[in-house]
């Protein structure tokens, strides 16, 4: 134990030892290079170590896995397009596919609905209770997805006809007698992915509620009065005084949640391994890597990846440099 | 005064730094065996106290010999996973516990894998183990991983108090297997036949595979059984379809199985065998599982295993037919030739090594030559008896096939099938196209 935690200081303390004497000896070669040089390449010789890290450990791996994507499952062979070619050929890819297109279609504006709608009630309800309110709301976002899934999948649970059904759904059906529903091997309507949505916006619209709220609360009084005055209903007031001026913060959670729904993965694997059409592409590389020991499918699942959240990437950044400059 | 400052600084930096720089070096020195080393270090994934008794016997064996070696045996999590991404970083262990042939051939492909033919003794592990064992490690002619324990699958379990009350014979054969179905059903309609479950945390599917394998095997024996794993045998194949239709004779028909059809994909298989305890009446009189199922039954079960609990062997598929069985186990291979690994291999492939695991854990010695007086009960050796008179021992078919059939596309469309969400022929015929087109 004293051994531990003695090479642990040490290690702190030569971590940042090593940054000292290297910093040092970047502004040392900084201030002998003779003339005007020195003064100008100081800037870029203390970002040097920064931009090394990152390119080493980030996009040195996303062109390795680029390439990867085009040779063999154990990336001895170059094979062209094939690993493309057989993902998109097989049905269940497809059904992936199209599974992380319905969770991205639904989850982020659901969150968001459901989001703006708690937070505007729960502006009504006096102080107390719009603290209580949030905080419930709030509470999910401390369990890992992981956790969360777990509970769900007891709330799902279907034993079969005559026993005691320990699921929550099942039980409250059985006191009806309506006999038990295997909710998490039904996918006629995509049923089973639904309720796997509904686990991560049990998570989420915490998340979503606050900033929202905080969002509307901030909305001048004024404009909200102006509006008053004028005549309008309060759902017109909504729709077109304070929505409008909350625009940023909408977007901001849409992109974050589509960003978290693309990559979605615990939810899926712990509940249903992806059976059940429930499959999504996260899940869909994991098998690949783990099972498949196919690292060429996994790096184009990756890929395939990599050049669909480019778009969003790309809206984000221009937003937060429209928000930069308001 | 500034200069001073600044040499103390530089000082205190420098000496950070090669303080950092040692207790590198230090570290690794001390952690990495080289190839002269006397540590042989093995990796498995097995119960821990089945590591603890072989490993115990190991150490002694070891110390008997007055050998200097010393063993690191480690229990790592999902060893299939590890140790192809620790031969790919090239940090391997020397030894390693592989409980599925296709990760075996894997290994073989990337040249890790070391044979074994000159290492154990193969004319006496001929002799002294269930023909076909040897075989599922064997990988071009030459044998790269040798079974080190085992257990069995293609056994029927029942309620040995309430199965002797009601007279049920053990069939032996599976016409004999299908009267008894009849018997039991007209018998009554609160206990059905059987219990089947194919729901499993992760990987749903894998006990319909079992099921086939077991129909497959006893129908069309040995020789077809491993052209079906080396893909000669297509799944859209007369037999395949034979099979299938067999088991759905048995899993569909309405009254044999309890809960019906639309309960086979929820039930789990850890908990689907509980129906054979439930009192006052069973919920069904016979459930297939494999040897491992002993550990999942109720707790009051499991401590009155001998008086509560019978087993017999799947019948053949005629009377006095041929008798192979299905099982599965961890397969020792080698990833370091070295005079010290090869001494250690050779003790892990003797009878005598389970000698302490047998009577603590679940323990099964893949010899037939093993003391079987050794084993903590009457349930655990007759399992061990079934599997050593059995004619032939044939790996689990889905742990043989590559991957992406073997615990993909098999299980998920006998999911699919059962839950009525797909045709059998259309089943089998997904399962055929996902067949990787160059195993590479």
């Amino acid at each position: 134990m004293l051994v531990k935690a003695l090479t642990a200081v040490i290690t702190v303390a030569a971590g940042i030892g090593a940054a000292f004497v290297l910093y040092w000896i970047l502004n040392w070669i900084s201030e002998h290079i003779p003339g005007d040089w020195g003064r100008r390449i100081q800037p870029y010789l203390f970002i040097l170590p920064a931009l090394a890290a990152i390119v080493v450990y980030t996009v040195y791996p996303a062109v390795l896995t680029v390439i990867n994507s085009f040779k063999d499952n154990f990336s001895r062979h170059w094979i062209g397009l094939a690993n493309y070619r057989a993902l998109f050929g097989s049905d269940a890819f497809r059904s992936t596919l199209f599974n992380t297109l319905l969770w991205i279609l639904i989850v982020p504006a659901a969150c968001i609905i459901m989001g703006l709608t708690v937070a505007v009630l729960a502006d009504r309800l006096g102080p107390r209770g719009e603290k209580t309110t949030k905080t419930i709301i709030f509470l999910p976002m401390a369990v890992s997805l992981v956790g969360a899934a777990t509970v769900w999948r007891f709330i799902y649970d279907a034993e079969p006809k005559g026993s005691t059904q320990i699921g929550l759904l099942n039980a409250i059906g059985s006191i009806f007698h309506k006999g038990p529903v295997a909710w998490l091997d039904t996918s006629t309507f995509r049923l089973n992915s639904l309720l796997l949505m509904v686990i991560l916006l049990w998570a989420q619209v915490g998340f979503s509620m606050v900033l929202l709220s905080a969002a509307i609360k901030s909305v001048p009084t004024d404009t909200i009065e102006a509006a008053r005055i004028d005549g309008a209903s309060e759902r017109q007031i909504f729709a077109r005084v304070v929505v409008p001026q909350i625009r940023g913060t909408i977007v901001t959670i849409f992109i974050t949640v589509t960003i978290t729904v693309m990559k979605i993965f615990d939810v899926v694997y712990v509940t249903t391994g992806g059976a059940f059409n429930t499959d999504v592409l996260g899940n869909q590389f994991w098998t690949q890597i783990s099972t498949y020991f196919n690292y060429g499918a996994a790096s184009a699942i990756v890929v395939i990846f990599m050049i669909a959240v480019i778009p969003v990437m790309w809206y984000q950044v221009k937003h937060f440099q429209t928000e930069e400059a308001t | 005064m500034r200069s001073q400052a600044r040499r103390v600084t530089l000082l205190g930096a420098a000496l950070l730094v090669g303080a950092g720089l040692t207790v590198t070096a230090c570290s690794s020195g001390g952690g990495g065996g080289g190839s002269g080393s006397t540590t042989v270090t093995i990796w498995s994934s097995v119960d821990p106290p089945v590591k603890a008794g072989l490993e115990k016997q190991l150490v002694a064996e070891l110390g008997a010999q007055k050998s200097n070696i010393k063993i690191n045996w480690q229990t790592v999590t999902n060893i299939n996973q590890l140790i192809i991404t620790k031969i790919q970083a090239g940090n391997t262990p020397d030894i390693a516990y592989i409980p599925q042939p296709g990760v075996v051939a894997q290994m073989v492909n990337l040249g890790a894998a070391k044979p074994l033919n000159s290492v154990v003794d193969m004319s006496s592990l001929q002799q002294n183990m269930v023909p076909g064992m040897l075989q599922a490690g064997t990988i071009n002619g030459k044998l790269y991983g040798l079974l080190g324990s085992a257990n069995v699958k293609g056994l029927v379990w029942y309620n040995k108090p309430a199965w002797t009350a009601a007279g049920w014979q053990t069939p032996t054969s599976i016409p004999a297997l299908t009267t008894l179905m009849s018997q039991m059903k007209a018998k009554g309609s609160a206990t059905a036949p059987w219990c089947l479950g194919v729901n499993s945390t992760g990987s749903p599917g894998w006990p319909a595979t079992d099921w086939f394998e077991t129909l497959m095997m006893r129908d069309y024996g040995p020789t077809v059984y491993n052209d079906w794993i080396a893909h000669k045998v297509k799944f859209v194949s007369p037999q395949v379809e034979n099979v299938a239709s067999q088991f759905s004779q048995i899993a569909f028909t309405p009254g044999n199985v309890y809960g019906g059809r639309t309960a086979i994909p929820t039930n789990g298989f850890d908990t689907a065998g509980n129906g054979l305890f439930t009192t006052p009446t069973p919920k069904c009189w016979m459930y297939m599982q494999g040897s491992f199922i002993t550990g999942f039954f109720p707790a009051s079960v499991q401590k009155s295993l001998d008086t509560s609990v019978g087993v017999f062997y799947f019948p053949p598929a005629t009377e006095g037919g041929q008798k192979p069985v299905e099982g599965g186990g961890d397969m020792i291979t080698m990833l370091n030739d070295t005079p010290n690994v090869e001494t250690v291999v050779k003790l892990l492939a003797q009878p005598q090594i389970g000698n302490d695991a047998a009577p603590t854990s679940s323990f099964i010695s893949p010899f037939k030559n093993f003391n079987a007086s050794l084993y903590p009960n009457n349930t655990t050796r007759s399992v061990a008896s079934i599997m050593y008179s059995a004619d032939d021992f044939l790996f689990d078919a889905s742990d043989a096939m590559p991957a992406q059939v073997g615990a993909g596309s098999f299980w998920s469309q006998m999911v699919a099938w059962i839950g009525n969400q797909v045709s059998i022929n259309q089943a089998l015929a997904n399962i055929d196209q996902s067949w990787p087109a160059t195993s590479s």
